[in-house]
């Protein structure tokens, strides 16, 4: 489950860097927006007396995809195109700073935006036992929500128009250029792909924990980000192998090392940083090589 | 030639009249008349061009001079601000903050090995620090100068993984250890936990603790004049010591290796070796701010080394000027006390600072001091 979250913050994590050679640090932030977005969509359709979950619950996806998406484009107009040129520490200080901007305005601007807000229980509740495992229904929509949105963007990357621009121009920005890729739209539609994709991971991760909170962007931030450079930057199935094995990662490290749940994270973060001594380019390796 | 020394003198003392009646002033018209001024002054000089070659060039034949009419001025600071003695501690963090960014800035703009983790190994030695004085009740000033080894011990544990990555890949591993360090600090038991390590003992010399106000002459000055004194000989060796080390060959060896890894290797620069001096040299002086800050606040928490002071750390770097050891220390005196001196906008206050950052790298990249670009006789 978490790790399903996880691979959706990857994906956007490792379409910008294909696209553009950047990290987008705000990405977490985006994501924390987009569970917001779907927290205030909720309340909207409830005073607007729209009440069934099967209703509601597609509407608020929509809605949320829609509105992230188009802050994710504007933050890659206004902060991330425009120094994608200059060294990666610039980039990387400029996004972190906007995901600073995103968090203090969801705090400021929200009603109460500094305490935790419960997220509203839409999914099934209750289980089944299969084998001695107990099965939430709960959990299995999250999976299942999850894996709709991981195919989805595979059908758009793989075969449609736009899909194969944002292919060709990972490759070669200038030669698709060339071939009549329009280059500034390919960039704004990744990332309205990536921050929608990190809309979706932000309502999951509302309904799992039925509570979000504004710093929430900044761990899931950081876990995507390691998830993403575990798969190999620019590599979409990298980043859901790196995603799903980083949920993996935690929820062992969790069950097994006493005191665990406090632990988890580190455990995590130093078979990642193991990780990267052995394979400093992801299980499924970089897009480019290095040349001299 | 004493045209020169005036007028490098009066510049100073205008600067620091203005800078002082910026902090003090409590209307908001006095504020914003001292800020109108100094804008105003920034701009003729940026302007008319006669007027700053002719500043520059006064400074620049007259540097032992601007020096230490700088260093009598930083040296009168605290007395400038007795009405307010809470700006004397500001002061002092602001000279911290010299420190570790001229540490940080050692790795990430000389020697180009990205630092995310500053705030973990500022923590480091504020850490050990805390355990050393109160766990293993050493004096406070041996616990300053052991503490920064423990920042660079665990750098050089840490060293692997770093040389072994590349740009993004490096972010990662430090923001990764930052992480860990939270975690790790916040969850121990013998670092205290949530709460920290309390009751740190003070700086004492000879029997003398630096938490007494100092008098001078009869005139009582603020109860942290004692600990800005000393952050100030701190920050103004650590500049020193980099300084000539940038100067040094060894900086210009990191400044190729930070350039292209290749070419410098074929020009016989070991990469490891450069890469583990400048990681360690840094470490040590960051290690030392944090080591300080230590003693001067009297507690370490984990919220006080949490990934944002990584970024502040940064931050200073950036906007002053990378690689660019004067810039550190402007922009250290300007990230710090700004943000305090806006706390009627404290709720805003983050906010527009990541606008500032943001909108500095989009039409400044370079820094308010950009590096100059090395000269050689």
């Amino acid at each position: 489950m978490l790790g399903v979250m996880y691979a959706l913050v990857a994906v956007g994590f490792t379409l910008f860097f294909g696209v553009l050679d950047v990290i987008h640090f705000s990405h977490g932030d985006i994501f924390m927006l987009g569970a917001f977005t779907g927290l205030t969509v909720l309340a909207g359709l409830r005073a607007a007396g729209v009440g069934g979950a099967l209703l509601a619950l597609p509407l608020t996806f929509a809605a949320s995809i829609l509105v992230t998406g188009a802050v994710g484009v504007l933050a890659e107009r206004v902060c991330v195109k425009p120094l994608a040129r200059a060294s990666p520490l610039m980039t990387l200080l400029a996004t972190l700073s906007l995901g600073l901007v995103i968090r203090e305005a969801v705090l400021i601007f929200y009603p109460r935006g500094a305490d935790p807000k419960p997220f509203p229980q839409l999914l099934p509740q209750g289980g089944v036992e299969l084998g001695g495992v107990a099965i939430r229904y709960e959990n299995l929509a999250i999976l299942g929500i999850g894996l709709a949105a991981m195919v989805a963007v595979d059908r758009v990357i793989k075969s449609t128009k736009m899909g194969a621009a944002i292919r060709a121009v990972a490759q070669e920005p200038e030669a698709a250029q060339m071939m009549g890729v329009n280059l500034d739209r390919t960039v704004d539609a990744t990332f309205f792909l990536g921050s929608g994709l990190a809309a979706v991971a932000g309502i999951l991760s509302g309904l799992y924990y039925s509570e979000i909170h504004f710093i929430m962007g900044v761990t899931g931030g950081v876990i995507g980000f390691s998830a993403a450079a575990i798969g190999g930057l620019g590599n979409v199935y990298g980043a859901i192998v790196g995603g799903l094995l980083f949920g993996v990662l935690q929820t062992t490290a969790a069950a097994l090392i006493p005191r665990g749940s406090e632990f988890r994270d580190v455990v995590a973060f130093a078979v990642v940083m193991l990780f990267l001594v052995f394979k400093p380019s992801g299980i499924l390796g970089e897009k480019s090589v290095e040349r001299v | 030639m004493s045209r020169d020394l005036a007028g490098v003198w009066l510049t100073e003392a205008a600067v620091f009249a203005l800078v002082v009646a910026g902090i003090l002033a409590e209307r908001p018209w006095a504020l914003g008349a001292t800020g109108g001024a100094l804008v105003v002054a920034g701009g003729l000089v940026r302007f008319v061009p006669r007027l700053g070659a002719a500043l520059a060039g006064a400074f620049a034949r007259r540097r032992a001079a601007a020096l230490a009419g700088g260093a009598v001025l930083a040296l009168a600071l605290p007395l400038a601000l007795r009405s307010s003695p809470y700006w004397t501690f500001v002061a002092t963090l602001a000279l911290l903050y010299v420190t570790t960014g001229q540490g940080l800035n050692f790795q990430i703009g000389t020697a180009g090995v990205i630092n995310l983790a500053g705030a973990a190994f500022a923590g480091l030695g504020g850490y050990a620090v805390g355990l050393l004085t109160v766990a293993g009740g050493w004096p406070a000033w041996l616990a300053v100068l052991v503490g920064p080894w423990a920042a660079v011990l665990v750098g050089t544990i840490l060293f692997v993984p770093i040389l072994k990555t590349r740009g993004h890949y490096l972010a990662l591993v430090t923001i990764a250890f930052v992480f860990i360090f939270n975690i790790l600090v916040n969850n121990l038991e013998f670092t205290g936990g949530p709460q920290g390590i309390k009751n740190i003992p003070t700086l004492s010399l000879a029997g003398y603790a630096f938490t007494t106000p100092p008098a001078l002459a009869g005139v009582e000055l603020p109860a942290h004049a004692n600990f800005y004194y000393a952050a100030l000989v701190m920050a103004g060796l650590t500049t020193w010591v980099l300084r000539r080390l940038h100067d040094s060959w060894l900086g210009l060896a990191l400044n190729t290796l930070r350039d292209d890894e290749i070419a410098a290797r074929c020009c016989g620069v070991s990469v490891t070796r450069g890469k583990l001096l400048a990681f360690s040299i840094g470490n040590f002086f960051i290690g030392l701010g944090g080591a300080f800050y230590a003693v001067v606040v009297g507690f370490v928490s984990p919220p006080d080394f949490d990934f944002g002071y990584s970024l502040v750390m940064l931050s200073v770097i950036i906007i002053g000027g990378v690689d660019s050891i004067p810039g550190v220390v402007l922009g250290a005196c300007l990230l710090v006390p700004l943000p305090e001196r806006f706390r009627f906008l404290h709720e805003y206050r983050l906010l527009l600072y990541g606008v500032v950052i943001v909108v500095m790298l989009l039409y400044r990249p370079r820094g308010l001091w950009p590096a100059r670009i090395r000269r050689y006789r």
